[in-house]
């Protein structure tokens, strides 16, 4: 509560012409949000491009921020919207072959490392397979960890129709790792 | 999607009551298919979750703030500043010199009056205390944040801050009464002024940093 009032209070003096003070907004929520629109977009260089995008559009839409609501929830709807539209102007989806296997990995070994990245590698080029609305689904409930309500008011979307969304995009999901899985014996 | 896997999932977002948890969860454990599809789904979900997070780069802050547009500043806070806000001063030799002078004659004059009143002199010799002065900065993020001011001469080293439990970061120094240009250091690469800055103010490279008053006891 402290720190939503702090972020009201660093929002205003923004508004009022203090902008040196966003930084400390960048600073708090650059990570997050980068992670959100790597997950979407599935490159590193397009998520910075879309996550500093979205941090530039907050500012300038400041104004439209109400006191109330959360500035973190108002930035995922910010990057979710802009990777949504890379998306559509991409229009590319990846083959499930380059899908690769998905495994367990433990342990701290320099093998378990190189595992994680492949599941991380994996995990990502499965998604990259989804269609814009089924992969946003995944990233702010698995991956963010909002619950239903949050990413109603991220997505504009009712809880409900949320929970189908989600319930199809993780069914999809299993599916392409079962058949990866298969596939690679 | 069929019944069954429909329930799974409200299962896993928790959905159930717990009748019709334990319904599901038999069936799971009597059908060998749907024990293969629930083990499969709680893989998916388990990969996403756990799911590596990658570091934004250190340049991510200062590139976002280099390209925001430029906000002309409302009337009042410019007519706030005006009178409150605080200035650098610029100076030449001429005018350092002629101003040197003014004080070596004001302050000759004001020893003159202090030799002649005891009582005036006796109280200018009380020290000035130092008084201890504790700064927080909210970043549950952060993994390193120091505090850098004219007070350790900008030292980031000097300045390292305490983490707490709820993600804020926090420093005491032993300050003497005066004002004090301040900024923290978050991961070692970005400068960011305080947001519970009283004021800010110019440091000449088109940047703010936070002022700190500490006043006498």
């Amino acid at each position: 509560m402290i720190m939503q009032e702090e972020e009201y209070s660093i929002i205003e003096r923004c508004r009022e012409g203090d902008s040196e003070l966003y930084a400390v907004l960048v600073e708090r929520y650059g990570n997050m949000i980068y992670n959100a629109a790597y997950r979407m977009v599935g490159d590193p260089e397009t998520a910075k491009d879309m996550a500093q995008e979205s941090f530039i559009a907050a500012y300038s839409a400041l104004r439209e921020f109400r006191n109330g609501s959360k500035f973190s929830t108002w930035l995922y709807s910010i990057v979710m919207n802009k990777c949504k539209d890379h998306l559509r102007l991409r229009k590319a989806t990846v083959s499930l072959d380059d899908v690769a296997e998905t495994t367990a990995c433990r342990g701290q070994t320099p093998e378990a490392a190189l595992c994680a990245k492949q599941t991380a590698n994996s995990l990502q080029a499965a998604l990259d397979t989804l269609p814009g609305e089924y992969r946003e689904v995944l990233v702010l409930k698995h991956m963010e960890g909002l619950d239903y309500k949050e990413m109603e008011t991220v997505l504009g979307v009712s809880a409900n129709t949320l929970k189908v969304r989600t319930h199809r995009a993780r069914e999809l999901l299993r599916k392409y790792l079962v058949e990866r899985e298969y596939r690679n014996g | 999607m069929d019944r069954e896997l429909r329930r799974l999932h409200e299962l896993l977002d928790g959905g159930l009551s717990p009748e019709e948890e334990r319904d599901i969860l038999e069936k799971v454990d009597s059908d060998e298919l749907l024990r293969r599809e629930f083990d499969s789904l709680v893989g998916a979900i388990l990969t996403l979750e756990t799911c590596e997070r990658l570091p934004a780069d250190a340049s991510f802050t200062a590139e976002v703030m280099k390209r925001l547009p430029v906000r002309q500043k409302l009337l009042r806070r410019r007519i706030a500043d005006f009178f409150i806000g605080e200035r650098v001063l610029r100076w030449n030799v001429a005018a350092a010199a002629t101003t040197a002078i003014v004080i070596l004659f004001a302050s000759i004059l004001l020893l003159h009056t202090h030799w002649k009143d005891p009582s005036v002199a006796q109280n200018a010799s009380s020290k000035e205390a130092v008084e201890k002065v504790t700064i927080t900065f909210h970043a549950p993020q952060a993994k390193t944040v120091a505090l850098a001011g004219d007070f350790n001469k900008w030292s980031v080293e000097e300045g390292a801050m305490k983490r707490r439990p709820d993600g804020s970061w926090t420093i005491e120094l032993p300050l003497k009464p005066g004002i004090y240009n301040y900024m923290f250091v978050v991961d070692g690469e970005g400068w960011v002024p305080d947001p519970r800055a009283e004021s800010y103010r110019d440091d000449g490279f088109g940047r703010k940093n936070a002022v700190l008053r500490v006043n006498r006891i």
